[in-house]
């Protein structure tokens, strides 16, 4: 019996408990994604150009290419930016990191870069949903559904796919980036928000004693009882109670466990939540390894939408952003091995593409526009190499041209580290048995210990 | 040896003439691949239409001379030996010499299939029924029949199913005292009647034609189409034919004399969603629309995966990347935005509706503007020198400025309608807007009966539903079916070719399609064979002998449990709560929506909470916004509104029970409830809870549910003895209205 024969037999939350499993040995247990929309630039992070010195300045010669990601942008003259930050060799690995990430730098030997990762499409809501999804239209479900969807969950109190944009600005279309798509809808990423209400509904607008509630539920409980006794091999009704015991459960234990109240002030103070520029995506970070800890399978972090896309002034855009997230991210990889977690923690941390070496002549100050045709993403834990880096890019940074790799392959290589084959990962709809990677993805093997 | 040369070509050139040599090459090397049951790049060479059409790549005679002389990118035949050089100048020559084909040569074939579903539907046999064929399956594993379910539980299944509501007590009490045979048959009739049918039946209806209220993509902007939403509600209600009921919805607006309300129905393919970001490739997401509408048409009518052909041949079923492109025609030539200089016009087409007085009050100023500018020219031309300065000149334009911002507002409803110049259709190339290979012209299906007529989307839409056409009615009926017992004799309800599942009751479903044509493609009269049947009226208690041989229930030995649709849920609250507002139709409104739901959207909306009766409307009407779809809906399984959904799958999650325990909408029907518990019934406790019992789940409680309920009141009078009578009652309406048995039709 396959998923989906399963799926129109029995309950699913049944099933998500039953059949949910892994195809191999998993390397990781739970992923934390984050996403640094707009799209970082990889020639002022992680792939040095210093070509791009030489010939800054000079106008860039388009002809020859056929297609652009943006064309509006690209129908005026170009002139070749050098990167204003400056490049130095970080960890055993001696990997260059720019000057931005200078936290970040420290952990070069527990990360795996890959260089070359090349993706669909140049517009960003397309693209976020590529990243997020693999297919750049909407009504896919999200990489963290197809997780959820593929091992069930781990813990008995918390949802397994916990979504935390931030809420300056969302990401492009909103819960879609994190549903189900044509899932069934408990495989969709639950929000959390700072704040007393953390999970929508999570607390009774009513004015009434917790005993008031407490009484409520033993009184549900038992009329449901009464009637399942009746009907006692009824599997739907078994879980309908099942599932509001665990709503009860969690309106226990989510305000508990995202209680960062209690976290030590050196905790505090390395996520950065004593500064106000580092304090939202520190808090979601401490939080993320706090859910990982209870058992939550999947966590995507978001900095605000567009935040990188840094097309008027890459110094600016891209020192903003890194202050905000270069902290927080070492601190959390800091958290993470110091607690022994990060063996079995993925952190994957991507755009939804890279940019450009060059920004129109026009422009006084250099930006840098779309490019799909590479970026530097990075892995770090969960089974992969620490250390190790794969793909190369042309010399001025505009293109990969070796080990070249694919948004779909990201997909496979989280899928593969935590124990699922993104073939064999498959749901019946519309004919056919899709797949969150389509045709299938490739494992970025170079970079998996 | 240049003279042999030229002896062998001339030899070559004269045998040319009629093709006969060519053509024997053809098929002893390339016809294997490319003939009519395996087209591949979309390629026959076994008739004599099909070479001069050509392939995917464009017509056959641009393409087989580099491939067989491996001059480019496509060499062939393919994995096999080169051909030899004589016989690669033949068929140079043979192109040469344009092609000539015999007339003997086979005139074009149409593909066949032994298929079960392309066969055709089979007339009724005599004497034949819906249980008949139940119970001879039945038989075959030693089974038959439950019981009828207790006259309680009917009512209420039928009631939801037909309408969506559950019986009121006093609907209730009639039935219960209605001992006529034909008691039953009455209910069905008064609720096929009814306005609710149309809206329970439309909201199937609308999941298929991915209704919403929005733009979708990031803008998301609002958008009128709920004329359609109401069209489809109209149609049904009045048992549109479902033939006629299709026509209009595909090709309403190129019916003679068509009607507003016939060029509404075409909102059916405008449900899908437009993007109008900044720097995006309005073509890219033309074509996207016009592919989900290939791919709708499929699933919605002929249960064929036919999305599946847009990159490639259908891997599996009959179906041609061509002929995916043939239908995309269809809808190639409507008049949507496909450049960025017309992005102001982007919601084109549409339908203004409006009174005849707001109609002149709209060409009223019109005229107004149009003349305000004349004057502006006029005496702008008037002026020698300083036009700025002017002080009449400044008046006028002002007074323009001014009118502009009273421009009247008129209902636009968006709407089929075609350019004034065809656009080229293309077959695209690995699906890629970009990459166009040979054009293609509007056609169908070669493995199903010919279209009639011309080839106009007119007669496409006819074609879907003409009585030779084996696939529309089986479909139609298997998801009527589908939604009475939760899954359709094809379980895969929207995938009837080679890969899907087989019919459980092949008989059965060719009895129900055929009978659905004789009656004139009647929708009620559908239903009504379908839920007077035995089948239908028996019991869902879970049965041993049955589950042991049958456990999925596939062969129906009893009636399932379904739980009730995210806006039945709402629905069934509101009428235990008595707090329903009947009103079918106009704008979709605004349920009060948990906070921090819509800031989940890129361009945050202003969510206008509705108050009074209006706050009271079914779940079918609230606006359904697609980045951000109100949580009761999505959190239980409603349709995306994005993709045509041709069934909902049930899921069950903790996040479901939070909504019903805490959101505010919740709140307030479980209070409505529990005023009604105490305003409605004088007397005891038990009175009040047997009150709530009948409201919530139409039914006496049994005595241990009754003493539960008792003894959780007693408890709280006793350690709450503050607490209101009202806080206390709700309390037991949140449990009533949490029951499993609440949400579950049995």
């Amino acid at each position: 019996m396959d998923r989906r024969q399963l799926l129109f037999g029995l309950s699913s939350a049944a099933l998500s408990q039953l059949e949910a499993g892994t195809h191999h040995t998993a390397k990781a247990d739970a992923c934390i994604f984050l996403a640094m929309l707009g799209g970082v630039s990889q020639i002022d992070t992680f792939d040095p150009k210093p070509k791009l010195t030489e010939l800054n300045g000079k106008i860039m010669d388009w002809t020859k290419e056929k297609k652009t990601d943006q064309p509006n942008l690209f129908a005026k003259p170009r002139k070749f930016v050098a990167s204003p930050f400056l490049f130095q060799k970080y960890g055993k690995c001696g990997r260059e990191v720019s000057e931005l990430l200078p936290e970040t730098a420290h952990w070069v030997d527990e990360l795996a870069i890959c260089r070359s990762v090349q993706s669909d499409n140049g517009n960003h809501p397309a693209a976020v949903f590529q990243m997020n999804t693999g297919f750049i239209i909407p009504g896919n479900p999200s990489v963290g559904a197809w997780v959820t969807y593929g091992l069930g969950t781990a813990n008995k109190n918390l949802p397994s796919f916990v979504a935390m944009p931030d809420y300056r600005s969302i990401p492009f279309s909103g819960a879609q980036q994190w549903g189900s798509g044509y899932l069934p809808a408990e495989f969709q990423g639950t929000v959390l928000r700072a704040g007393s209400e953390p999970i929508r509904d999570l607390v009774s607008p009513r004015d009434v004693s917790t005993e008031l509630l407490e009484a409520e539920r033993e009184a549900l409980r038992g009329m449901n009882g009464v009637f399942g006794a009746l009907r006692a091999d009824n599997p739907e009704l078994r879980a309908r109670m099942d599932s509001y015991e665990l709503a009860y459960r969690m309106q226990m234990e989510v305000p508990r466990v995202l209680s960062i109240d209690a976290e030590p002030a050196a905790v505090k103070e390395a996520y950065g939540l004593n500064d106000p520029v580092t304090a939202s995506f520190g808090r979601r970070c401490l939080m993320a390894r706090k859910l990982v800890e209870a058992g939550v399978r999947f966590v995507e972090i978001f900095t605000p939408s567009q935040s990188w896309d840094a097309h008027g002034d890459i110094k600016k855009n891209h020192e903003k952003n890194a202050r905000e997230t270069d902290k927080p991210i070492a601190a959390l990889l800091a958290d993470l091995k110091q607690r022994g977690m990060l063996e079995r923690t993925l952190v994957v941390n991507m755009g939804e593409f890279g940019r450009t070496p060059d920004t129109p002549a026009e422009q006084e100050t250099p930006g840098r526009d779309h490019n799909t045709r590479c970026q530097s993403m990075w892995f770090a834990g969960g089974g992969m190499k620490g250390g190790s880096m794969i793909g190369t890019t042309d010399e001025i940074g505009h293109k990969a041209v070796e080990n070249i790799y694919h948004m779909h392959d990201v997909h496979a290589t989280i899928l593969h580290q935590m124990g699922l084959n993104d073939l064999r990962l498959t749901y019946y709809f519309g004919g056919r048995n899709r797949r969150l990677t389509d045709l299938g993805g490739r494992v970025i093997k170079e970079l998996v210990s | 040896m240049l003279r042999f040369w030229i002896f062998f070509l001339a030899a070559v050139l004269l045998t040319a003439q009629d093709g006969a040599e060519a053509l024997a090459i053809l098929k002893k090397s390339c016809a294997g691949c490319h003939n009519v049951n395996s087209m591949n790049s979309g390629l026959s060479l076994d008739s004599k239409e099909a070479i001069l059409q050509g392939g995917n790549r464009g017509p056959a005679a641009a393409v087989i001379v580099a491939a067989v002389k491996h001059a480019g990118d496509v060499k062939m035949p393919k994995g096999g030996k080169k051909l030899s050089d004589a016989d690669v100048a033949t068929l140079e020559a043979w192109v040469n010499a344009g092609m000539p084909v015999p007339e003997s040569f086979v005139k074009a074939k149409r593909r066949t299939s032994k298929h079960w579903a392309f066969q055709p539907v089979r007339p009724k046999p005599a004497g034949g029924s819906i249980d008949a064929f139940i119970l001879a399956k039945l038989k075959e594993k030693n089974l038959t029949l439950s019981p009828v379910a207790d006259k309680r539980t009917l009512l209420r299944r039928v009631h939801l199913d037909l309408t969506g509501l559950p019986p009121t007590p006093a609907e209730m009490d009639a039935f219960l005292r209605d001992s006529s045979p034909a008691a039953y048959d009455k209910v069905v009739d008064r609720l096929l009647a009814s306005d609710g049918y149309g809206e329970r039946w439309g909201r199937h209806w609308l999941d298929i034609a991915r209704y919403s209220d929005t733009d979708g993509y990031t803008i998301d902007a609002p958008r009128d189409i709920w004329p359609y939403r109401d069209w489809v509600l109209r149609a049904i209600n009045k048992d549109m034919p479902f033939d006629q009921f299709v026509i209009e919805q595909v090709a309403g607006d190129l019916l003679p004399n068509a009607t507003n309300d016939q060029i509404t129905a075409t909102g059916f393919h405008r449900n899908t969603p437009s993007n109008f970001e900044g720097g995006i490739d309005f073509e890219q997401y033309r074509v996207e629309a016009v592919a989900d509408r290939v791919a709708t048409t499929g699933a919605a009518f002929l249960g064929l995966t036919l999305g599946c052909a847009r990159c490639h041949d259908h891997k599996y079923d009959p179906v041609s990347q061509r002929e995916f492109y043939q239908i995309f025609a269809f809808w190639n030539g409507i008049d949507e935005v496909d450049k960025e200089e017309d992005r102001k016009y982007f919601n084109r087409p549409f339908l203004e509706i409006g009174s005849d007085a707001e109609k002149a009050k709209q060409a009223k100023w019109d005229a107004d503007v149009q003349d305000l500018e004349q004057q502006i020219r006029k005496h702008q031309e008037s002026l020698t020198e300083n036009a700025d300065k002017d002080s009449k000149l400044i008046a006028l334009r002002k007074a323009l400025v001014d009118l502009r911002k009273q421009k009247p507002k008129l209902l636009r409803t968006l709407v089929m309608k075609e350019r004034p110049t065809p656009r080229p259709a293309y077959i695209h190339l690995g699906g890629d807007f970009t990459r166009k290979g040979s054009t293609v012209g509007p056609g169908t299906l070669s493995v199903l009966p010919p279209m009639k007529g011309g080839s106009t989307r007119l007669d496409f839409a006819r074609w879907l539903v003409a009585n030779d056409n084996p696939l529309t009615a089986r479909v139609t009926v298997n998801r009527v079916w589908q939604q009475y017992f939760g899954r359709g004799i094809v379980g895969t309800e929207s995938d009837f070719g080679l890969v899907g599942d087989r019919p459980t009751h092949p008989e059965l479903l060719d009895f129900l399609a055929a009978s659905f044509m004789d009656s004139g493609w009647s929708q009620k009269a559908l239903h009504k064979l379908i839920v007077t049947s035995g089948t239908y009226q028996q019991s869902s208690q879970l049965r041993e002998d049955a589950t042991a041989v049958d456990p999925e229930n596939k062969l129906l030995a009893r009636q399932n449990r379904l739980r009730l649709d995210a806006e039945i849920i709402r629905d069934a609250a509101l009428v235990s709560s008595g707090l329903l507002t009947a009103k079918v139709g106009g704008p979709s409104f605004f349920p009060p929506i948990p906070p921090g739901a819509l800031t989940v959207t890129q361009v945050v909306r202003e969510w206008k909470t509705a108050t009074g009766a209006e706050r009271y409307r079914r779940g079918m009407y609230t606006f359904f916004q697609r980045s951000a779809a109100h949580p009761s809906l999505t959190i239980f399984d409603a349709a995306d509104g994005i993709t045509s959904c041709t069934r909902r799958v049930r899921s069950n999650t903790p996040l479901q029970a939070l909504a019903l325990l805490n959101d505010e909408a919740s709140i307030e029907f479980a209070e409505s409830l529990a005023e009604r518990m105490i305003s409605e019934v004088t007397g005891s406790e038990e009175k009040r809870i047997r009150h709530g019992f009948d409201l919530a789940v139409q039914r006496t409680p049994r005595a241990r549910e009754a003493d539960r309920l008792l003894r959780f009141v007693r408890q709280q009078r006793d350690s709450q003895p503050q607490a209101s009578e009202k806080a206390l009652w709700t309390s037991v309406a949140r449990v009533l209205l949490n029951l499993d048995e609440f949400m579950t039709r049995e």
